[in-house]
């Protein structure tokens, strides 16, 4: 048997294995997403739940709608910002911790409580807490002569970030720690040896090894962060005006609310596109490098 | 005798296959979720079980879906053609968006449904002449004040100079204290700056009045009694929309003002209907304008003892074309999928007698019964005669807020006017995009 005969019976029996897969993407991914094309083009509603075909109208009316923008801008804000804070937070927490860490690892579990609260909790939670008049935080901070209004309009778009970031940081401190409990000790002691020590040893060899992890975190941390939903509905419903509206409430009302359903779907459908042409340039990036 | 006994075993089969084939089935009914209205639901199914219910071996079970969100899971469910529910909550404000998933009840309302519940609340579960459902609870809206406060507001004369003088400065113009229920709305403003403490530092309260801001639709319907008592409404009788008119205008300034002075409170604009029972409860305000349904909470000393006992209950303030309140019922429908039609109409012609309703109303529910079933239970809840009041005088619904369009026009209103009010945008900016987006919604 020739190497040309058994690389061909090789592919054909790996394309074979990939069929199951290919149908089950196929059948959970492709189908919805044919119909949610189909949708965009049709003025469809709960009440004719098919409609018929109108054309790129919902389109021209999702980049027309100032609406769509704004939120669209919200959410890409508070996602740089928060992923932002957040793996700054973790990393500096993890260099910090991880001694600490390494020999009582239980610890970790406390660490990642917030992150086991549901979002839409977590909004509930914090309107009871920050609560100019019920809420613990104000009352206490009053107490010791410092009024802040947490939920005013002047605040809201920073408590908001704060508890994203509250809430997801323990997500991001995970993930590097992991990374940062990989890096060998020998590896740390050659480099002491070699009198690379505290600051040289994070950034020449700590941060250079934990990079590939560092780039799935913030990676990982962005998208959850721009497709925010539950906390701001719950705590503001994306208001005052359209101040908190990240793109994800703005479908969602487009959607239930409006009953505008092939609009709603149009700007999903952009986003997708959107999401689509980042991922593909960032993966080029990440395996070029690799 | 073997045969004897075959035969009679047999004719004991056949009884129970007939017996059970004229049985109905259990049924379950989607309602909406919160006190003290559940529990009252609660109370009243169970009466029908052990009654009605027991009588034809049917049982009626309650499921909720939470608050947040309740509006867009029932429109999926419905639109998927669920059948998990056979008898759903009905809305005024939503009949026109639900009415193609419900199947119209008209049969069920006879002479009879009249003298249990008001025939006007009857008509706010119409749409295009159809009725969907038994309406089980009224909602509209008083003005919520403290009595001790505003009986020393007229009574004590430091206290009405300061309040001249608290007018005359921010508002202009000179005015006197008045009693509540004499009210216009720069009364309101001017009571909710006196009792300002940031305003007045002797105010026994630290904010006048809670208005309730949260980008959120039921809050424009709390706020329009200040357009309606100025002769506005979303359409004229062309159907032209009117809401770029002065009464509008004057509606969105009234919280403008009392939001620009901070006579509410800062986080006025996360502010629902529970936020504000806080508040006002905890004796922070020294009143408010909220939803009927907080009254029996307020009355209860181990809850509220601040404003226990001293609660006084108003209609809101008057404008040019006296008080007015926004009302709405709402109810309980059929499901158009459901398999268990009879049933359903079985429980809601149950529903719909004297018996259930008054039970339901004694327990804390606010059904809109009719003048001689609400004098029967005025003893145990005073207030339903002031809202079968109020509804009769100052009740309206704007003109276009039963249609498919409703919601999504309440909630176009909310962004733009909880944006202006907290002065994200200009007032011209929001009115005009509530007029852009009402002329899409008539016209689609």
């Amino acid at each position: 048997m020739s190497y040309a005969s058994f690389e061909t019976k090789e592919q054909a029996s790996a394309r074979a294995l990939l069929v199951p897969l290919c149908l089950f993407m196929g059948a959970l991914l492709g189908f919805p997403t044919l119909i949610n094309l189909w949708y965009s083009f049709s003025d469809v509603s709960f009440q004719n739940m098919i409609g018929s075909f109108v054309g790129i109208d919902n389109y021209v009316a999702a980049v027309t709608n100032p609406k769509m923008w704004q939120a669209l801008r919200f959410s890409l804000q508070f996602a740089v910002i928060c992923t932002t804070i957040e793996v700054g937070a973790a990393l500096i927490l993890v260099f910090i911790l991880h001694p600490l860490l390494v020999k009582r690892p239980w610890m970790t579990a406390i660490l990642m409580l917030p992150m086991m609260v549901s979002p839409a909790l977590m909004g509930v939670m914090y309107r009871l807490i920050l609560n100019e008049f019920t809420g613990a935080v104000p009352v206490y901070l009053e107490m010791m002569g410092y009024a802040v209004n947490f939920l005013g309009r002047g605040s809201i778009y920073k408590t908001v970030v704060a508890i994203e970031v509250l809430q997801w940081t323990p997500f991001a401190f995970l993930i590097l720690l992991t990374a940062r409990q990989t890096v060998s000790y020998e590896l740390e002691e050659a480099a002491a040896v070699d009198g690379a020590t505290g600051f040289r040893s994070t950034f020449h060899i700590l941060l250079p090894m934990m990079k590939p992890a560092l780039v799935i975190v913030i990676f990982v941390r962005f998208i959850d962060s721009f497709r925010v939903f539950d906390h701001i509905y719950v705590l503001t419903g994306g208001g005052p005006g359209n101040l908190t509206t990240s793109i994800s409430i703005y479908i969602y009302k487009l959607f239930f609310v409006q009953n505008t359903l092939g609009e709603a779907v149009a700007v999903s459908i952009l986003l997708l596109l959107m999401s689509l042409t980042l991922i593909v340039v960032a993966m080029r990036l990440v395996v070029r490098r690799s | 005798m073997l045969k004897t006994r075959f035969l009679t075993a047999g004719a004991a089969i056949l009884a129970t296959a007939l017996s059970a084939s004229t049985a109905l089935a259990d049924i379950t009914i989607l309602a909406w979720p919160g006190e003290p209205a559940e529990s009252a639901f609660r109370k009243v199914l169970d009466l029908y079980n052990s009654t009605e219910g027991a009588k034809n071996n049917s049982k009626a079970s309650v499921i909720y879906f939470s608050q947040q969100g309740f509006k867009e899971k029932m429109l999926a469910d419905v639109a998927a053609g669920s059948k998990e529910f056979d008898v759903m909550l009905t809305a005024t404000y939503d009949v026109g968006l639900y009415a193609p998933f419900m199947t119209p009840i008209d049969d069920l309302v006879t002479e009879d449904v009249y003298k249990v519940v008001s025939k006007n609340s009857i008509e706010t579960q119409k749409y295009e002449g159809k009725t969907y459902g038994i309406p089980t609870d009224l909602s509209l809206h008083f003005l919520y004040y403290r009595k001790d406060l505003i009986e020393q507001l007229n009574t004590d004369p430091a206290w009405k100079a300061k309040y001249e003088e608290i007018s005359e400065k921010i508002l202009g113009k000179k005015l006197s204290p008045k009693p509540a229920d004499q009210w216009d709305w720069d009364d309101f403003i001017a009571s909710a700056l006196f009792f300002t403490k940031s305003i007045n530092p002797d105010s026994p309260t630290r904010y006048g009045t809670v208005l309730q801001m949260k980008n959120l639709l039921y809050n424009i319907m709390l706020w329009q009694g200040t357009v309606a008592s100025n002769g506005g409404n979303w359409r004229d009788k062309d159907g032209n929309i009117t809401v770029d008119s002065p009464a509008f205008k004057r509606g969105l300034e009234i919280y403008k003002i009392i939001t620009d002075n901070e006579a509410t409170p800062g986080d006025s604009s996360t502010y629902e209907y529970g936020e504000a029972n806080s508040v006002f409860g905890a004796g922070q305000v020294a009143f408010m304008l909220q939803w009927n349904a907080a009254v029996p909470e307020f009355n209860d000393a181990t809850k509220y003892p601040t404003v226990a006992g001293k609660l006084g209950l108003s209609h809101e303030p008057a404008g040019s074309e006296g008080p007015k309140t926004h009302f709405h019922s709402l109810g309980l429908g059929i499901n158009k999928n459901t398999a268990k039609l009879d049933e359903a109409k079985a429980f809601l012609s149950w529903l719909a007698t004297a018996e259930p309703m008054k039970l339901y109303a004694k327990e804390g529910g606010s059904p809109p019964l009719a003048e001689g079933l609400m004098a029967e239970i005025a003893g145990d809840r005073p207030e339903m005669l002031l809202m079968g009041e109020h509804a009769a005088k100052y009740g309206f619904v704007m003109d276009g807020a039963t249609s498919a369009k409703a919601m999504g026009i309440y909630t176009n209103m909310a962004e733009n006017f909880t944006g202006y009010w907290t002065g994200e945008i200009e007032q011209d900016e929001a009115i005009a995009n509530v007029v852009a987006d009402m002329k899409k919604a008539f016209a689609q």
